[in-house]
């Protein structure tokens, strides 16, 4: 089975890594092929089993969004793991508002990211016009909507304590789940 | 990529952000072999577009195909669109898997999700809209 993917032209280095690194550790961890096109900027990933296959494109896909190889690599550790990319070209509506957005999602020196991720355990990466975020289903949720509301212009504070309230009661529910 | 003996379907994966939908049909679309949703798989509406759900709907929608002889099927995913969001909900990859773990073969992989070419006004108003 073959897939082709679209990439970035400034990530297709990355993705092939030093010297071939990077795209010879996917190929081998997932059983995959695959080929990179840089004049055409795509990549084609061939393999039998469907299963790997998938999770080879997920970590493509992964660290065409701006994840580093290392932050990538997790989702083929962990099966359940997902990943998740938000638009933010749907809700632009000039530059200078996406360098807004995108200032009030990373924060001063990158904090409000690195306390989106503690407080939620997952990982985020804005490139571009998207945020991408690699996580377990039911935490990509909250993290979603923490996104959206800095989006709407919501303080920092109101987020982080509505994920906060969100982490209380997912620990409830699991109390009450196991009770 | 198949030959005379060996049967192929469709399985459409509709994921949306509140439900999953498959339907497995012959390769002509019109006939449905099998086909499941959230809500017959799970008790919570809001557990309906969990990829756990789409997994358990996947299993049981690979089963009813394998016993009507399909050894495999091509896929077409496809999310709200049109107006609404164009990348599919969370049961879409999951329902995949779970598929291809079911032992059946999966050839293509499809986006079918309905994408206009000028679009009409996106919800939310002037002051933009959550993603």
């Amino acid at each position: 089975m073959l897939q082709e993917l679209k990439l970035n032209n400034t990530r297709i280095g990355v993705l092939i890594g030093k010297g071939g690194a990077t795209k010879k550790e996917i190929e081998e961890k997932t059983g995959t092929q695959i080929h990179i096109d840089s004049e055409e900027g795509t990549a084609t990933v061939g393999g039998e089993d469907t299963d790997k296959l998938l999770r080879a494109i997920q970590v493509i896909n992964a660290i065409n969004r701006g994840f580093s190889p290392e932050r990538s690599f997790c989702l083929l550790d962990d099966e359940d793991l997902l990943l998740d990319i938000i638009d933010l070209s749907l809700v632009i509506e000039n530059p200078r508002q996406l360098d807004r957005i995108r200032g009030r999602i990373i924060g001063k020196d990158g904090k409000a990211r690195e306390q989106l991720e503690d407080m939620t355990d997952t990982e985020i990466s804005i490139f571009g016009k998207t945020v991408a975020i690699i996580g377990l289903p039911e935490q990509i949720k909250p993290v979603k909507t923490a996104i959206e509301m800095l989006i709407q212009g919501i303080p920092h504070e109101a987020v982080f304590s509505f994920l906060e309230k969100k982490r209380r009661e997912a620990k409830k529910d699991m109390i009450s789940y196991y009770y | 990529m198949a030959s005379d003996k060996e049967k192929w379907g469709i399985a459409h994966i509709f994921a949306s952000f509140n439900n999953t939908i498959i339907t497995v049909t012959d390769l002509s679309g019109a006939e449905t072999v099998a086909k499941s949703s959230g809500g017959m798989v799970v008790k919570q509406d809001r557990n309906e577009s969990s990829p756990y759900a789409a997994m358990q709907m996947a299993a049981n929608v690979a089963q009813a195909a394998q016993e009507k002889g399909f050894v495999g099927l091509h896929v077409k995913v496809r999310a709200l669109g049109r107006g609404k969001q164009r990348s599919p909900g969370p049961g879409a990859q999951a329902a995949i898997r779970s598929l291809a773990r079911a032992g059946i073969r999966i050839g293509r992989i499809e986006d079918v999700t309905p994408v206009p070419h000028d679009s009409i006004r996106i919800k939310g108003g002037r002051r933009g809209r959550r993603v």
